[in-house]
């Protein structure tokens, strides 16, 4: 760890006749980049439990952070596989949205089992999945424009259903609420089901064979066209998998608000995307990993909470939100053009 | 080499690293102007780096640049360019959209007085630089219908437009045929005349004897030997390039055995056919033998390969494995047919530069891996195999984990050709498998290809490179997607290929004859 930056100040030997200083200035950011985001997670704790030792430094505060963070956790990870392979997904947020008013609304307005009604909305991530997978492979519309395409459509789907009303949850189906809210060995549900979807994430893209597909289309998708992977079926399942997730998100996010709000999941997206970049960054040289995106999201999540613990306005948060994703972008293009060595 | 006259260009000490590796280790050099200075070496002993710290490509650690007796800061390319220094890359840097006339005007705008484009004066220029380069086509054509000799000849006209005073060339004969190498001599010679300095970046060593006044050898990162007029000969080079290792004998041709015990060829074509390139190709592979498949750039070659591997439909012909009919759907159906191609462009199209070894061995062979109840990918399976490939390859690297970007060329090359033998391919496709490859790394890699064949593997090799079809047991010669001859063990020699490949026609370019399909 400390090595590259020995090397960097070797370099400042006066027999040097001349140093090209943005070239030092990159390698300090490669580094920067590769632990920055670990160690910016750590500074980041300890100034703030210094600035506000009783609030944000207890036991009560973390639990409440991983909680409130877990759903997007959920999200970002999804996120990260249609980055692997080399696309964007801006259709999750919205897709969130969609799949917990879903949820609500079959059980509210269909009378469909509590059950069922989940298992619908979380697949309605897979459908929007599949559409996106094959507009972007099939029809080869740039991946923003078809994901922010489909999103929109599903902007539209959602109040064609509700008639633009947030839909609550009868009296008969409140215990969906426990869903979000349950805890099992004192461990809340969403961080449990978070937990599994890092895990299982985790193993899809390193131990099996479609994640390391993945791996190869995003590192060369000719050469893993040429090594016999099935390019376009790997990238539609990378983005199947990031709207499951993204559903299973929303859903659980309807099930701790307890109704169905039109808008509930829609800032996931921005926040997921710095997650994921900043997290790229981290460890890896720019490469999209799951571990990195969880460490993103721990990042984002304690920057927000700080931020509100001390009071920071609103207009703030929005600053903090775009400038966050900005960097964490910029961070991820330096460490991978770092690692290349130019 | 001390001579009374300033050279044009003097660097001195140069000295740089990546990390721990020493690029280049104190190398001073001189370029005159009105000579070709060849520079030679294995992939990674220093000439490409020292070529990036003369483009500003690169900061050095250390050393000097003198221009004209002068010293000068490089710090970008752009000041590099300002000195009249021009970089022709291996892959070029052309629009292939843009005409020529546009690609010659890239960095060369004139503005009018309200700083809009004039072409007027750009025409008259560019047009003098044509003839000087002996093109005739129109200044309008498109440069993706140029053939490559034709762009590499932009290119260099592109130097000329900013009348360079230095010009080097990475490979420039790589990828072109005999008659259009000549061409290329022909107006280097021509702007050595003119009193234009020409650095020249080649593995082949014939050209660089034939065309060279100075040659500086490189080996590992230090200048060995400096060879000038008629020092400069093949031998010389060899010895300097490659040192004290010696170089491996290749492995004997014990394959044309095994193919005479058998009676049934691995692969056959019949009719093979993909308009416009590919006109009825027959064409017989059998287990244990090497079979050279050359012919001009355009022949029909690379995409003989292609279909073979699932990755062009034919429109016409058969293909037969083992005697049965072949039709490959998918590049997945070939490989699972134990075809494996090696593909022309290594660093496009063969690897996952970022990616570990262990991913790159691992990739096409990744349902192998599954075990247990989960059919989880076995991480240290896989490590095994990449261990077994580099161990058996002679793959220079500290670990597996290694990214392959930072292996040299010759070890890059044979990670792709690991990818593919770690999983027993039996018929194996190469194209053009040594390009870019320095001498040793390039014996190395005959040897594994007579090793797979002494296996039984049935091997299909397309080259350019004289030396690289002398160890095929025959050696077939393609010209406008036809078989133009098949030359035996004794039949083949340069002459034979080229008067194969250029009968009837003396343009260097063959024009595919559509429709004329017998």
């Amino acid at each position: 760890m400390s090595q590259p930056t020995a090397t960097a100040m070797e370099l400042e030997t006066p027999i040097a006749p001349y140093v090209d200083t943005r070239r030092r200035s990159h390698r300090a950011l490669g580094v920067a980049g590769k632990y920055g985001t670990i160690i910016g997670l750590a500074l980041m704790i300890v100034i703030l439990s210094i600035a506000a030792p009783g609030t944000f430094l207890s036991v009560d505060n973390f639990v409440n952070v991983i909680t409130q963070n877990s759903l997007i956790a959920i999200v970002a990870c999804g996120m990260t596989l249609p980055l692997v392979v080399g696309e964007f997904d801006l259709s999750l947020g919205y897709v969130a949205s969609f799949a917990g008013v879903l949820s609500v609304g079959l059980m509210s307005h269909q009378g469909v089992p509590m059950g069922l009604a989940i298992v619908l909305a979380v697949l309605i991530g897979a459908v929007a999945g599949i559409v996106n997978g094959l507009l972007v492979t099939q029809l080869r519309v740039n991946a923003l424009i078809a994901t922010l395409g489909t999103g929109t459509v599903v902007v539209g789907l959602n109040y064609a259903y509700t008639n633009g009303v947030p839909v609550n949850l009868l009296p008969e189906s409140r215990g969906f609420v426990n869903l979000a809210l349950g805890k099992i060995a004192g461990i809340p549900n969403p961080v449990i089901v978070m937990v599994v979807v890092v895990i299982v994430l985790w193993l899809v893209l390193n131990r099996t064979v479609l994640g390391q597909q993945m791996q190869a289309v995003g590192g060369n998708r000719d050469a893993a066209e040429l090594s016999g992977v099935r390019v376009e079926r790997v990238r539609i399942w990378a983005f199947v998998i990031a709207g499951l997730c993204a559903a299973l998100a929303g859903m659980m996010l309807a099930s701790r608000v307890g109704s169905g709000q039109l808008t509930a999941g829609d800032g996931y997206l921005m926040n997921s995307f710095a997650a994921v970049f900043l997290g790229s960054a981290a460890l890896r040289d720019g490469e999209f990993h799951i571990l990195g995106t969880v460490i993103g999201v721990a990042l984002v999540g304690f920057g927000f909470n700080g931020l509100a613990i001390l009071g920071a306005p609103t207009f703030f948060q929005y600053i903090f939100s775009g400038g966050l994703l900005i960097v964490a972008v910029a961070l991820s293009t330096v460490a991978r053009r770092y690692a290349r060595g130019s | 080499m001390s001579s009374q006259v300033v050279p044009l260009v003097r660097m001195s000490g140069m000295t740089k690293q990546f990390g721990a590796i020493t690029a280049l280790d104190d190398v001073s050099i001189a370029f005159n102007a009105g000579e070709v200075h060849g520079l030679v070496g294995a992939n990674g002993a220093g000439k490409s780096t020292l070529v990036k710290v003369l483009s500003g490509a690169y900061a050095p650690d250390r050393g000097t640049i003198e221009i004209d007796g002068a010293p000068v800061a490089m710090h970008s390319t752009l000041d590099s360019r300002r000195h009249g220094f021009e970089f022709i890359h291996q892959e070029l840097s052309l629009v292939p959209k843009f005409s020529v006339l546009q690609n010659l005007a890239m960095g060369n705008w004139q503005r009018t007085g309200f700083g809009l484009l004039t072409w007027r004066e750009l025409r008259v220029r560019a047009k003098e630089v044509l003839s000087t380069l002996g093109l005739t086509q129109p200044l309008s054509t498109p440069v993706a219908e140029l053939s490559v000799a034709d762009a590499w000849l932009v290119s260099i006209g592109r130097a000329l437009m900013r009348d360079a005073r230095l010009i080097a060339m990475d490979e420039p004969s790589a990828s072109l045929s005999g008659e259009e190498c000549q061409r290329l001599f022909a107006v280097v010679r021509e702007l050595v005349s003119r009193g234009v300095a020409i650095l020249y970046v080649s593995h082949r060593l014939n050209e660089v004897v034939d065309m060279c006044n100075v040659v500086t050898v490189f080996r590992d990162g230090r200048v060995v030997d400096t060879l000038r007029g008629s020092e400069i000969d093949k031998p010389a080079l060899v010895r300097g390039i490659v040192g004290d290792a010696t170089v491996l004998p290749v492995v004997a041709a014990t394959g044309r055995r095994i193919a005479e015990l058998s009676d049934r060829p691995a692969l056959s074509l019949r009719g093979l056919s993909r308009a416009p390139l590919v006109n009825g190709v027959d064409l017989d592979v059998m287990p244990g033998e090497v079979v050279g498949l050359t012919g001009l750039v355009g022949s029909g070659r690379t995409e003989v390969l292609r279909m073979v591997f699932g990755a062009d439909r034919p429109t016409g012909g058969e293909m037969f494995i083992d005697g049965k009919p072949y039709r490959p759907r998918s590049v997945v159906h070939a490989i699972r047919e134990g075809v494996a191609l090696v593909p022309e462009e290594r660093r496009s199209q063969g690897l996952f530069l970022d990616k570990s070894i262990d991913f790159n061995i691992n990739v096409a062979t990744l349902r192998v891996l599954r075990s247990g109840p989960l059919r989880l990918l076995s991480g240290g399976r896989r490590v095994e195999r990449s261990e077994r490939m580099v161990k058996s390859l002679g793959i220079k690297t500290r670990s597996t984990r290694t990214p392959v970007r930072q292996l040299s060329g010759g070890n890059q090359q044979k990670v792709v050709m690991g990818k593919w033998l770690v999983g027993n391919s039996r018929i194996l496709l190469l194209d053009e498998a040594s390009r870019g490859v320095d001498v040793s790394a390039r014996v190395e890699i005959y040897n594994v290809i007579r090793q797979q064949a002494a296996l039984g593997a049935a091997v299909l090799v397309v080259s350019s490179e004289f030396d690289e079809l002398t160890n095929c047991d025959r050696v077939v010669v393609l010209r406008e997607g036809r078989v133009a001859a098949e030359l035996g063990p004794d039949e083949v020699s340069e002459s034979a290929i080229l008067a194969a490949s250029f009968a009837e026609h003396r343009d260097a370019r063959p024009i595919p004859s559509l429709g004329s399909r017998s």
